[in-house]
């Protein structure tokens, strides 16, 4: 079930991703599909590439948030390293995956330190 | 009741988070909670949908005389971050305050200049005070993952396990 919140962060993900500086793609595709997008864009009255590359959009986020949320499963678990997240997803992901863990654990450790002193001072 | 002695700067993410699984108030009570007039009107915006994200926002903003809101002139900005979020992290820079969210670009970008924890922060505290059981705080942490699409992620499993064993 989709949150009128969690469409607007899609949307607003889709239109930077329209908005952006461009690359060529090209790609082959049966016959079958392109027929099938030809009606799509009769019947939604949308441009076929534009169309296209908004659904693309939407698929490689919640792609990418998936795997990416798969890894650090297995980074949090200690199943692999910073350093093959390094060579798996680049730097800036593997750092801001060690921020998160060090906070998580950092967090943790606060909790446990301050719920004490709290049990100290209403006891 | 006496308050700790602990000051806490909230971001709405950590509002929304601790709402979502009925600790808010009971933060409130125990500790003093500061945030900005930004975050107020962040929340205004969640509360005009009817979704469950707008109802919590309403809830948080029905408490907002519980808490300490304030602006910060921003002179230390962060490029990463939007507006809303430079603001509570010069507030938290100026009031030497902890700043607990669960955005984890601010966690990334602010961790060596202030205090940053994640709101499961609070789970731990009002187990290991008792004002929790175990089996209670777990599965508070299962309904905020899932409130939060967390799923396996980083914070959850570190704080599941975490939890499992105190």
């Amino acid at each position: 079930m989709f949150s009128a919140t969690f469409i607007y962060q899609l949307l607003s993900y889709t239109i930077r991703v329209i908005n952006m500086e461009t690359e060529q793609f090209n790609i082959r595709m049966p016959k079958d599909l392109v027929q099938d997008l030809d009606i799509i864009s009769k019947l939604l009255k949308v441009n076929k590439s534009e169309w296209v590359k908004t659904k693309l959009a939407e698929e490689v986020h919640e792609e990418k948030n998936k795997l990416l949320m798969e890894l650090s499963t297995l980074y949090a678990k200690g199943m692999i390293g910073k350093k093959e997240i390094v060579q798996l997803v680049g730097r800036d992901i593997a750092d801001e995956m060690e921020s998160i863990k060090i906070i998580a654990e950092k967090s943790v450790k606060h909790g446990i330190e301050y719920g004490k002193r709290l049990k100290k001072l209403h006891s | 009741m006496e308050k700790g002695s602990k000051n806490y700067i909230l971001d709405t993410s950590a509002l929304i988070s601790l709402e979502s699984i009925n600790i808010l108030e009971q933060v409130l009570k125990l500790y003093s909670v500061t945030t900005t007039n930004s975050v107020i009107k962040e929340l205004e915006e969640f509360a005009k949908y009817d979704d469950s994200y707008g109802e919590i926002a309403k809830s948080i903003l029905k408490m907002k005389t519980k808490f300490t809101i304030e602006s910060c002139e921003i002179t230390e900005s962060i490029k990463h971050l939007e507006s809303t979020d430079n603001e509570l992290y010069n507030l938290s820079l100026k009031k030497k305050l902890p700043l607990v969210t669960d955005e984890t670009k601010i966690v990334h970008h602010t961790r060596h200049k202030i205090d940053v924890y994640f709101s499961p922060v609070f789970l731990i505290l009002l187990l290991q005070a008792e004002y929790f059981t175990k089996e209670g705080v777990l599965d508070k942490l299962e309904k905020l993952s899932a409130i939060r699409n967390w799923g396996n992620n980083i914070i959850y499993l570190i704080t599941k396990n975490q939890i499992e064993k105190l």
